[in-house]
């Protein structure tokens, strides 16, 4: 990738924010609840969007987003109201430059007349407003202004130098106070990442300040730690400010510091002029030589290491002095270091002394040899940007990291345990900080749902504008973080269910009135961690379903006999079969009734469960649980017969190992077991997939509850339990498509292959008694079981 | 006349693709010594803290807008006369106009080539070389 292509990455990454800002901002500014700033955000995010694009030469992006931006201008100057009418237009330009930056970005042609009716629109907003004037278009605009007379500068780089080393003037004005100023910071002040620098700089533009450092605990070079400070600063300020001006400066250290503060005088006499010039006759030199001339020359020789001491210790040394001329005058607690100072900051012959109580010029160097320190950590977390490439590559090295110390776990453990002891406890630690590692690379995976739900106001919004109903989108948790492979393949399960509701589940306005309801109908999306999975709910305070119609409809279609009786859960249920559809009408939004059966299927396919809950008249939730992450997972591994598979933990809800007695034969089907007081039915695992069995009878298998989801629970009768592992997951449907009842293949610590199985769908498979000859069996016994590639 | 190697510049930008933009053409001119900083305060702290030849900045950002900036750095002791480029767009003379009256030394407008920056910067500091 060329540097321009990736700045061109940077620039739309820039434009996903600036949309995020702008999607979130509109909807304030029409509640009324935006304040200024919100506007303003918007309006930036609107101006970035036009001013990156002109620099990378995205010519349709900056036309349509200039209209855009005059309109928010209008409106951030006051010149034009935010009616409720004007933001619905602006919103549907959000949509507009979104779909504008989205062709940039992948590099579409954008068709000539894309988006001119909402321009239009636009421009009529503004045409409205001026009056009949219009906008003039900014490409016609010259590129060049005219007649601004602009003041030249004569610069002269060493005067320049020489000024920026100047102080302020020091002309007192009368009504000044002076006072007392002790201040010793604590450890936390500097831990809180407070900087002394930055208090006493603020102390300083109060007025003339006049303090001297205690040097007195300075520790010797080598002792030095860099995280603590050593200094502490007495002296006066003379300033025309107030106690609580005085006082606020120390406002966020106050607990962590010594101090004092005392009012030595009433009003003071209008003071003489500071001699603040000596300072300013420092020359350029000062701001690069100063690093040096703070610690003596000798104990620069001395110490190699000097340059760590030195970035802490200029900063309060230097500051220290921050009016020079006062320092000499007076007998100062400390200037210097005091005669027992321990070496060998003591040992500064006297000749060196004065850098220690530096000129204020020197002093505002300081910080910029150490500018990563000297920022405040409370500008936020920070971060860095790296290609997901990079990341998937560590991600997959990880996995390979956890198959190898799986096979090495067998390796050691397959040795004479005189030889393993003490390699077993090494092989413990090597697991324990493979799983903290694989954790912490799953963790830069992962992003914040909110890269699919803000994708969802849009959505809601035009569907409400199409089916003429009144919808509110509520969201919650959507700084909630899963990996990057889920959030992809959450989107469009995540539109089809908002789309349901909207469709099928909020009522038109006038129904809810009637229904006693607010006219406008809620949806809230929220995400949660729970349980090492995240749970995403969309809840609507629609009709919710009604089972009536749905069971009827189902008895149409044949998807249910006509005698058969459905608990309310399970008639909610049928919604995810396929073919189904309730809408009376059909509408184009939700399409023909693919809807849910789909949905469920992709939630599937990434190892996740869906499940509902219907409250009839008061709305309906519906749940997705899924995996935080679809490369490594915990599994069972498990034997059938010859063959060894790998069960995903997340399926399984127990193991156990009946007597004979528990399970009651059934004709026609493998069995039920009796499991405290309930009736669970059985899968045999070597019938579905065709395998014969080695367990010599019912006694010896083992079974497996497991949990297919909406709470229907089902025993997967195996010969043997072979242990619990980290599996990597590799898929397999690249090579050999998506076969049903496999989720895939993984490396086991033998070496050998095993696949990965899909709990679910084994039991769609079972209960649909296709099981002699079903894909599974045939797949894995036929053409492909002699040697299977995984990627 | 100043050599261009040696300029200190400091960029400010809320954009990071297009502080890397300019950063990419001050190289073209062979501006060596770039600094960054992602708003007015930044830009402050940055100015206060190290000599500067030149300040260009863009004129919205979050936290201290450029005008803003613009007036902290001619009300500042140290960096008052450090030269000032105002980045704008097409069409924001009004801005352009302010800008000059609080002190600006030039401006530029987005986008702009390497020529016309080097053209901008040599109107105001005298011919790079």
């Amino acid at each position: 990738m060329s540097s321009l292509d990736q700045l061109k990455q940077t620039f739309f990454d820039e434009c996903s924010e600036a949309l995020q800002q702008i999607e979130l901002g509109l909807p304030d500014i029409r509640d009324g609840s935006g304040s200024e700033d919100t506007i303003n955000a918007v309006f930036r995010g609107v101006h970035s969007v036009k001013g990156g694009a002109g620099i990378f030469g995205f010519e349709d992006l900056v036309r349509f987003a200039h209209v855009f931006e005059t309109v928010l201008d209008e409106m951030r100057s006051g010149k034009l109201a935010a009616t409720q009418e004007i933001v619905d237009t602006l919103l549907q330009a959000n949509d507009v430059l979104t779909d504008l930056i989205s062709m940039s970005r992948s590099g579409e042609s954008i068709p000539p007349d894309f988006g001119s009716e909402c321009r239009a629109a636009l421009q009529q907003i503004l045409h409205a407003n001026s009056g009949g004037e219009g906008i003039a278009d900014d490409s016609a605009a010259p590129a060049d202004f005219e007649g601004i007379d602009f003041t030249p500068v004569q610069v002269d780089f060493d005067e320049v130098h020489a000024e920026q080393g100047g102080t302020e003037e020091g002309a007192s004005i009368s009504g000044e106070h002076e006072y007392k100023i002790v201040f010793r910071p604590k450890p936390e002040l500097l831990k809180k990442a407070n900087e002394p620098l930055y208090i006493i700089r603020e102390l300083k533009k109060l007025g003339a300040l006049d303090l001297v450092a205690e040097t007195d605990r300075l520790p010797p070079l080598a002792e030095l730690e860099a995280d603590r400070p050593y200094l502490g600063w007495t002296g006066t300020l003379r300033t025309t400010a107030t106690r609580e001006e005085v006082d606020d400066v120390f406002e966020f250290v106050v607990g962590d510091c010594e101090l004092e503060i005392t009012q030595i005088d009433a009003a003071l006499a209008p003071a003489p002029g500071a001699p603040a010039e000596a300072a300013s006759a420092a020359d350029s030199s000062a701001w690069e030589g100063m690093v040096g001339s703070v610690v003596p020359p000798d104990v620069m020789a001395e110490k190699p290491a000097a340059n760590i001491a030195l970035s802490v210790i200029p900063t309060p040394v230097v500051e220290a002095a921050s009016s020079v001329q006062a320092a000499p005058a007076k007998p100062a607690p400390a200037p210097m270091a005091s005669p027992d100072a321990p070496m060998p900051v003591a040992s500064v012959p006297p000749s060196a002394a004065p850098p220690l109580v530096p000129t204020l010029d020197r002093v505002e160097a300081a910080p910029a040899a150490k500018p990563q320190a000297a920022k405040p950590a409370a500008a936020g977390a920070t971060t860095t940007r790296v290609e997901l490439e990079k990341i998937d590559r560590v991600v997959n090295m990880v996995g390979e990291l956890v198959i190898a110390q799986a096979m090495l776990g067998q390796v050691v453990h397959s040795l004479p345990e005189d030889v393993s002891g003490r390699l077993v406890q090494v092989l413990e630690e090597v697991t324990h900080h493979t799983r903290e590692l694989k954790d912490s690379v799953m963790s830069m995976r992962a992003q914040q749902v909110n890269a699919v739900f803000q994708r969802m106001p849009r959505l809601v919004r035009e569907l409400a504008v199409k089916t003429a109903k009144k919808v509110k989108l509520e969201l919650a948790g959507e700084n909630t973080e899963v990996d990057r492979s889920i959030i992809e393949r959450l989107g469009d399960p995540l539109t089809h269910i908002i789309r349901n509701s909207i469709d099928h589940g909020i009522e038109a306005p006038s129904d809810r009135a009637a229904a006693g309801k607010a006219e406008e109908g809620t949806i809230r999306l929220s995400a949660e961690h729970r349980g090492g999975r995240i749970v995403i709910e969309v809840k609507d305070d629609g009709a919710g379903i009604n089972s009536e119609r749905v069971l009827q409809k189902a008895r149409d279609r044949g998807l249910v006999s006509a005698e058969a009786t459905l608990s309310d859960d399970e008639i909610n249920n049928l919604i995810f079969l396929p073919g189904f559809s309730t809408a009376e009408k059909i509408s184009d939004i939700s399409g023909r009734g693919v809807g849910m059966d789909v949905v469920r299927r992709n939630i599937q396919d990434v190892g996740g469960r869906i499940s509902l809950k219907s409250d009839r008249g008061r709305g309906m939730t519906i749940q997705l649980a899924l995996p935080l992450t679809l490369a490594v997972m915990d599994g069972m591994v498990i034997r059938v017969g010859s063959e060894t598979y790998v069960m995903p933990m997340s399926a399984i809800v127990e193991c156990l190992r009946p007597p004979a007695s528990d399970i009651h034969a059934l004709i026609g089907t493998p069995g039920m077991l009796r499991l405290r007081g309930n009736l669970v039915p059985l899968v045999q695992l070597c019938d579905l997939l065709d395998i014969s069995s080695t367990a010599s009878g019912s006694d010896e298998r083992v079974i497996i509850i497991t949990d297919a989801g909406e709470g229907a629970r089902f025993g997967i009768v195996v010969d043997e339990l072979c242990g619990h592992q980290q599996v990597v997951v590799k898929s397999i449907e690249e090579s050999y498509g998506s076969v049903p009842g496999i989720a895939g293949a993984t490396i086991l610590g033998n070496g050998r292959v095993a696949f990965i199985l899909d709990v679910e769908k084994l039991s769609d498979i079972a209960s649909s008694n296709q099981n002699v000859q079903t894909g599974v069996a045939r797949f894995v016994n036929g053409e492909s079981k002699a040697a299977v590639a995984v990627g | 006349m100043p050599v261009a190697a040696v300029l200190k510049v400091l960029v400010v930008d809320d954009q990071n693709s297009v502080r890397q933009m300019t950063r990419i053409t001050l190289e073209q001119i062979g501006i060596r010594h770039i600094h960054e900083a992602e708003n007015g305060k930044e830009a402050m702290n940055t100015a206060s803290l190290q000599p500067l030849d030149l300040i260009i900045s863009d004129y919205n950002m979050p936290e201290m807008d450029g005008l803003a900036l613009l007036r902290a750095v001619r009300g500042h002791p140290a960096a008052r006369k450090v030269p000032f480029i105002l980045l704008t767009g097409r069409g924001d003379r009004e801005l352009v106009v302010q800008a000059a009256q609080a002190g600006a030394n030039n401006y530029l407008i987005k986008p702009f080539t390497a020529d016309i920056l080097r053209q901008k910067i040599e109107q105001v500091m005298g011919k790079l070389s």
